[in-house]
């Protein structure tokens, strides 16, 4: 990852009528990073891409790729982007071959042995009818497209809907290599183990408003852990709820389950204090827990 | 309305069937009101043979004149192309979008969702013909005209019943391949070359019972607006009713259902085989993904294919059939006033431009110019928002602007093939039935009946760009298409409202009378600068709007 900004937003707004898919988003990603953009459905995830893509307009805000205003120059622009839309669909008639000959040419200086290699990472048939694969097999021809003009810049929106777990890892292979080429990939996702593999930040949106924008190490470093305690005689709840970090407290009989953020040895001292501890088991907490954290927060806001 | 697969059918169509059928109760208006402010008295003049022929009763009434004018052919067109695409629909469909599987994952048979489309099917051609039917009832009520020597009700029901004929027909089709594109080609086929034919043939000594074979015969041979409903042909149709619905049950039971899968097409075929594959490849492959426009181009190319075969053999037929009318019409034809003949496309039956006129150039000629222009100018952009790839074709190097001017050069490309299968057809017809026809003057008319087509097209791409919907693009098209073409019939009656043509794109087309006098330069400069017009605006309202998300 580098210093220069390949994607900018600023103020970046949408609304439709009284819904406001979008609230100020002020965001940067950066040359030779992969970005995931975490949300529930209905955050304003795909209104961003879109908005990205200048297939919808700002109700106020701009954004800038590679320092161009992708509403002002969309079309040079797209000379650098790769893009695999949400939901996608394509020509049903056309092969998986001829789509991407359509693509081709409307883009011009694709190299057919990169897209035969694309295909081969990826095991796509591009001799059928895109109407006639199956939903997994229409999305490597989408993925492919986006990658076979080398983009500078990726722009993807659950891509990995009907990838099976092999091809996945190999496409996050392939995200990966593009920004140890100094390119950028923004990758939407609901699949946080993905994007906990493959990103270099995240950014967390929920009702619009992005509600946090860290490193991956840097969530982690948080400090939230997955701790569970095992005692000699049964405990109660009021020993833990008001201890200061805890959350999701479960309590069963001898057994107590909790997420904990703050100093082990505070929660090792107060667990001690009326009880003989028999076993402990820690571990740090994945994505999906911080994030469901952060929406526990801002709910209770 | 969504209780069951019926009530959502219905809550789903309605609409369509009810601007349509208000649509055309305000022609029977306009069309009333023009009627009232004429002398009627040169219809009685008629001989009885040609009154009938016109379905115009003796001492006609202006009441009688207009349902026969407006409702007996532009209403039971209207109602019948209205149910086609509900028969396309009702299971092709629901494939065509990947819903049917859903929609078989709950406890409901094929054979009851069939049932459920084709009664709701049913229920909507009623709804038409009851809104036709008050409409009826109500122009001659706001305009103060007495109606008499009118059955309105048999008409309606004439009209329902026809209508069921090719929504079923459409249905049975659609239902037995799989393919909606399969059961509206030949729905409508039936209809035009059936509406055609039925009117065609009585008039041809020794061929009078050929127009049996047809459908519309049964519809409309025996005047339901005059003389009630003739039980004998409703049954027959009817009869075909109860077939189709049978061919459409066992059809859909007899087959795998299709998931948003592709037909394999004759060109997949020769792609296929080694000996053919060098060569399809280069017309079919490759060349087809070059560009937008040419993608387009190919996409419609079936609708193409068809349109100018069809056009093709019926332009060059009217030639030699045209020495078969007998003399005694002709000679009646000749001595009919200007302003009436206008109602039939201005054509005079005593010469053989007139012929060709009324029979090719009135509505044919335009209307099948429309066919290809409003396909693509409809699909060419909100077709690809319904079908969500819009946004994956912006996502490459290309402009919102030069997406839609290369759509209009294959929607330009269509409408020209077309004109020039007419030219081709009428000048072949012309040679073959020496009728020594101008073909200047017949060029020049299917350059008028193109650029017509290109204004409607056009307009139905600036639709498509406004709105990113393809239905208001459509009925948006066809709507203006129909009103203007029934004004400029109907504004020259009347010497105070004559004028007022040259405000309807019609008003350009035919009223220079191009058969007869060559072109008319400035008519079709004005059709171009119309369809340049269309063009900018549809440029500028795609360029500033949010693509939808879903169709």
């Amino acid at each position: 990852m580098t210093d220069q900004i390949a994607i900018h937003t600023g103020g970046l707004t949408k609304h439709y009528g009284d819904l406001h898919a979008l609230i100020d988003l002020d965001l940067d990603v950066f040359a030779g990073e992969v970005f995931g953009y975490l949300g529930p459905n209905g955050a304003g995830k795909t209104t961003t891409i879109r908005l990205l893509m200048d297939e919808i307009r700002p109700t106020a805000g701009s954004a800038t790729i590679l320092g161009r205003d992708t509403h002002r120059d969309p079309v040079e622009l797209r000379k650098y982007i790769g893009y695999v839309p949400g939901d996608l669909a394509m020509y049903p008639n056309l092969t998986g071959h001829d789509t991407l000959t359509y693509f081709a040419n409307l883009r011009g200086g694709v190299d057919w042995s990169y897209v035969d290699e694309l295909a081969e990472r990826l095991d796509a048939d591009l001799t059928k009818k895109v109407g006639d694969l199956s939903s997994g097999n229409r999305q490597k021809v989408g993925v492919i497209q986006a990658f076979m003009n080398r983009p500078t810049i990726l722009i993807m929106d659950e891509p990995s809907s009907g990838l099976d777990p092999l091809i996945q890892r190999e496409f996050q292979q392939m995200m990966r290599e593009v920004a140890a080429n100094g390119g950028s990939v923004f990758l939407s996702s609901h699949t946080l183990s993905e994007v906990q593999r493959v990103a270099d930040r995240v950014g967390i949106i929920r009702h619009g408003r992005l509600i946090a924008l860290e490193s991956v190490a840097t969530l982690r470093a948080k400090g939230l852990r997955r701790v569970e305690l095992e005692f000699t005689e049964p405990a109660t709840a009021s020993e833990f709820e008001n201890v200061s970090g805890v959350r999701d407290l479960v309590v069963r009989n001898h057994h107590v389950a909790m997420s904990y953020e703050g100093s082990m040895g505070t929660l090792l001292a107060i667990a001690t204090r009326h009880h003989t501890l028999v076993d402990i088991a820690t571990q740090e907490a994945d994505l999906e827990e911080i994030f469901l954290t952060y929406y526990h927060d801002e709910e209770s806001h | 309305m969504l209780a069951s697969v019926f009530t959502k059918t219905i809550r789903d169509r309605w609409i369509g069937m009810f601007i349509g059928a208000i649509t055309l109760g305000l022609l029977l208006l306009m069309g009333m009101a023009a009627y009232k402010s004429i002398d009627l008295s040169i219809y009685d003049s008629m001989p009885a043979g040609f009154r009938n022929l016109l379905a115009i009763p003796k001492g006609a009434s202006i009441g009688a004149l207009a349902y026969g004018a407006i409702y007996t052919s532009y209403g039971a067109l209207t109602l019948a192309a209205l149910l086609i695409p509900m028969g396309t629909g009702a299971i092709a469909g629901e494939e065509r979008d990947g819903t049917i599987g859903l929609l078989l994952g709950n406890p409901v048979s094929r054979i009851s969702v069939v049932a459920q489309k084709a009664a709701a099917i049913v229920v909507v051609a009623a709804f038409g013909g009851v809104v036709l039917w008050l409409a009826g009832i109500g122009a001659p009520a706001v305009l103060g005209v007495t109606v008499t020597g009118v059955t309105l009700a048999s008409l309606s029901f004439a009209m329902f019943v026809n209508a069921l004929f090719y929504g079923f027909l459409a249905l049975a089709i659609s239902t037995w391949t799989g393919k909606r594109g399969i059961g509206a080609g030949v729905s409508t086929g039936v209809l035009i070359v059936g509406f055609i034919a039925a009117g065609l043939f009585p008039i041809i000594p020794g061929w009078e019972n050929a127009a049996k074979v047809f459908p519309w015969y049964y519809y409309a041979s025996n005047k339901p607006q005059i003389n009630g409903v003739d039980w004998w042909h409703i049954l027959v149709l009817l009869a075909a009713v109860v077939v189709f619905v049978a061919i459409a049950l066992i059809g859909v039971g007899r087959r795998d259902l299709r998931s948003q899968s592709v037909g394999v097409t004759i060109m997949d075929r020769l792609r296929a085989n080694p000996r053919t594959a060098k060569i399809v490849e280069r017309i079919a492959g490759s060349a087809q993904v070059s560009t937008i426009w040419m993608k387009s181009v190919s996409e419609h190319q079936g609708l193409l294919i068809i349109t100018v075969y069809v056009m093709l053999i019926m332009s060059l037929a009217i030639g030699p059939l045209y020495n078969l009318i007998t003399g005694p019409i002709k000679e009646f034809g000749a001595s009919l006033p200007p302003t009436l003949l206008a109602l039939f496309g201005g054509g005079n039956l005593s010469t053989a431009d007139g012929f060709y006129q009324i029979e090719i150039f009135g509505m044919m000629a335009p209307a099948a110019v429309m066919v290809a222009t409003i396909a693509i100018g409809s699909r060419a952009l909100a077709g690809e928002e319904q079908q969500r790839t819009m946004g994956l074709l912006l996502s490459n190097p290309v402009s919102r602007g030069s997406v839609v001017l290369q759509k209009t050069v294959s929607m330009v490309i269509h409408g020209v093939a077309v004109g020039i299968s007419i030219f081709i057809g009428v000048w072949l017809g012309s040679v073959i039935g020496r009728l020594g026809m101008n073909a200047w003057h017949i060029a020049a008319t299917c350059l008028l009946a193109t650029l017509i087509g290109l204004v409607v097209g056009a307009l139905a791409l600036a639709l498509s760009a406004a709105t990113g919907r393809v239905r208001v693009a459509v009925y948006g098209a066809i709507g203006v298409a129909l009103i203007s073409h029934v004004l400029n019939a109907f504004l020259p009656l009347n010497t105070s409202t004559e004028g007022l043509t040259k405000w309807t794109p019609f008003g350009y087309y035919l009223n220079s009378d191009p058969l007869a006098n060559g072109m008319d330069w400035w008519h079709g400069l004005v059709l171009l600068v119309l369809t340049l017009v269309l063009v900018g605006l549809a440029v500028a309202w795609f360029q500033r709007r949010d693509l939808r998300q879903r169709g």
